[in-house]
């Protein structure tokens, strides 16, 4: 027997012990869509709700170079403030998603004069002799200060700043690295800190060194993948050129050569000339590709554009067994699209098709309502089918397996697609054929 | 009269291939070419051959996987990599080869290199 739970169990929330539930919305709240910002603004938030770790403000720096730099400050800023904002905050019938927009909505408010302090205020982490706050990140300890304005390590433009006796920093760190520092205390109701406050904090402080460490591995990750995309794109630029220019140049040299004959040298004159425009196609296509710009759609008849791409390819299969039908749906007559972009994008599509065909089977195009927002204009043929290994990166520029092609086609367009305010489907069955769907916005 | 050297080119780009095949005849070698990996495969069972020269990046059987089937039918016969990218330097199979030289529109450096190994 098995039993299934979904991996959030908000139980916690109405019966598990005060720090349960912190844990859980922290542990949760790295499921939701949220920045790092928010994320971290998460976290003060479970430090200073009333209902939450109990420490009255919080205060978020992070590191910026190689400086400690102030970015969230959460809490009441008088006492006054705190009996309202602690009284809404404690009304049976507010969830911690209810705190989180509220403090969202206070950090985000340029009036807010905790948020005004903080973004002022910066501290050197590795001078000679490090001060607090910079001197928990930089020596990775977690520092309770007490009769904070007689301790000498405190900076005094940080006691002016906080102006409290008492209060708590904890670095926020990864294993090889410094991120920032929570600063708590209790300016209002000057609740001493306990220990077991300072374990939860210290909870609290490794969480929020793991969402960030977490954050900038994934931004790394985006950040290579870019890398080798526009790696893998300079060296098939390159091949592509390559090619055509070491033909040029030999017959080239060949003609430099006293000794070769008339038919030959006409010979390479032609080769020389195919081969400089085939250059000029490559540039051609790979300005095409990376310039979609669509100005205005204007509605293209389906009928039309149709009969135009059946003519453009006409001479493809003119000594093939392909047959190449057309539908449209009664009652369709026109999508809203770029005349050009979408011709271009339909031959692509048929051309792929015909290869995939090589020399007998069917092309249909299709124009259809997928339901009442959608149009679709479907490439179908009864090939091969797209092999398991490629589904995934058909869309991907320059994965070309044909040595002539650049790998642009389907990924120009997808571009156009997107471009154009809709979006492309592949449906594909090695063995059954492929159908690749173009979805336009109806009306 | 001594025999003629004979070397095979796999070069998918049927240009290329003639090319080579004018230039390495100039130089006194017998020149068999092909833009046909799998076509190669044959030819290298059927005749001998003193050197290959062969591209990688080809449809259908690329030029690492040529060599590991040259490797597997005549260990022997030297081969050339003569390719647009340098990216496959540090692939495993390009040892196999005695050269792994960068296509380039002078061909001194791939005579150079053919006369090295064949003279």
């Amino acid at each position: 027997m098995i039993e299934r739970y979904h991996p959030f169990r908000h139980q916690f929330l109405q019966s598990g012990s005060k720090e349960l539930q912190i844990f859980s919305i922290l542990a949760q709240s790295f499921f939701q869509p949220f920045t790092l910002k928010d994320n971290l603004m998460v976290i003060l938030t479970a430090l200073t709700a009333g209902s939450g770790l109990g420490f009255n403000r919080a205060m978020l720096f992070l590191v910026d170079e190689d400086k400690l730099r102030g970015e969230f400050w959460l809490g009441p800023a008088s006492p006054e403030e705190a009996a309202s904002l602690w009284q809404i905050l404690s009304t049976h019938e507010i969830g911690y998603a209810e705190i989180i927009d509220y403090n969202r909505k206070l950090l985000l408010d340029e009036n807010n004069p905790l948020v005004q302090k903080i973004k002022q205020v910066s501290f050197p982490l590795h001078s000679p002799q490090p001060s607090l706050p910079a001197l928990a990140a930089s020596s990775r300890e977690i520092i309770h200060v007490r009769d904070a304005f007689n301790e000498p390590l405190v900076d005094p433009r940080f006691l002016e700043l906080i102006n409290v006796d008492e209060f708590l920093c904890i670095p926020l760190l990864s294993p090889d690295d410094i991120f920032g520092e929570i600063i708590l205390d209790n300016a209002i109701t000057r609740q001493p800190i306990k220990a077991q406050d300072i374990e939860l904090a210290s909870l609290c402080g490794l969480t929020a060194g793991n969402y960030i460490y977490v954050t900038k591995l994934q931004q790394r990750i985006v950040e290579m993948k870019k890398q080798a995309a526009l790696g893998e794109m300079a060296m098939f630029v390159t091949h592509q050129l390559r090619n055509p220019l070491v033909i040029i140049g030999g017959f080239v040299d060949q003609l430099l050569s006293p000794d070769l004959d008339e038919k030959k040298k006409m010979r390479n004159l032609r080769i020389i000339k195919d081969e400089i425009a085939r250059l000029e196609q490559i540039m051609n296509r790979l300005t095409r590709f990376f310039r979609i710009e669509i100005k205005e759609k204007v509605p293209v008849n389906l009928r039309e554009i149709f009969k135009i791409t059946v003519e453009t390819v006409k001479p493809l299969i003119k000594s093939t067994r392909i047959n190449l039908e057309t539908e449209v749906e009664p009652g369709l007559r026109h999508v809203l699209s770029d005349p050009v972009y979408l011709g271009e994008a339909l031959r692509n599509l048929v051309e792929n098709s015909l290869e995939a065909l090589k020399d007998r089977g069917l092309v249909r195009l299709r124009a259809f309502r997928e339901d009442e927002e959608w149009i679709v204009i479907s490439v179908e043929d009864n090939g091969p089918g797209i092999p398991e290994i490629l589904k995934d990166r058909i869309f991907e520029a320059f994965t070309s397996t044909k040595e002539r092609g650049l790998g642009l086609g389907l990924a120009y367009v997808k571009r156009f697609m997107e471009a154009s305010g809709g979006f492309i489907r592949v449906e594909s069955q090695e063995g059954q054929g492929t159908t690749i769907k173009l979805y336009f916005k109806a009306g | 009269m001594k025999k003629k050297k004979r070397i095979l080119v796999v070069e998918d780009e049927k240009n290329l291939c003639l090319l080579y095949r004018e230039e390495l005849r100039k130089e006194g070698y017998e020149v068999v070419a092909t833009t046909d990996s799998l076509r190669a495969i044959e030819l290298i069972k059927k005749r001998n051959f003193d050197l290959i020269i062969t591209d990688i990046r080809m449809p259908v059987k690329d030029g690492l996987e040529l060599i590991a089937d040259i490797m597997a039918i005549k260990r022997d016969i030297p081969v050339i990599i003569n390719t647009a990218y340098q990216s496959y330097r540090h692939d495993f199979m390009t040892w196999a080869a005695e050269a792994y030289l960068i296509k380039s529109t002078s061909l001194d450096e791939l005579k150079a290199k053919i006369k090295e190994l064949i003279g």
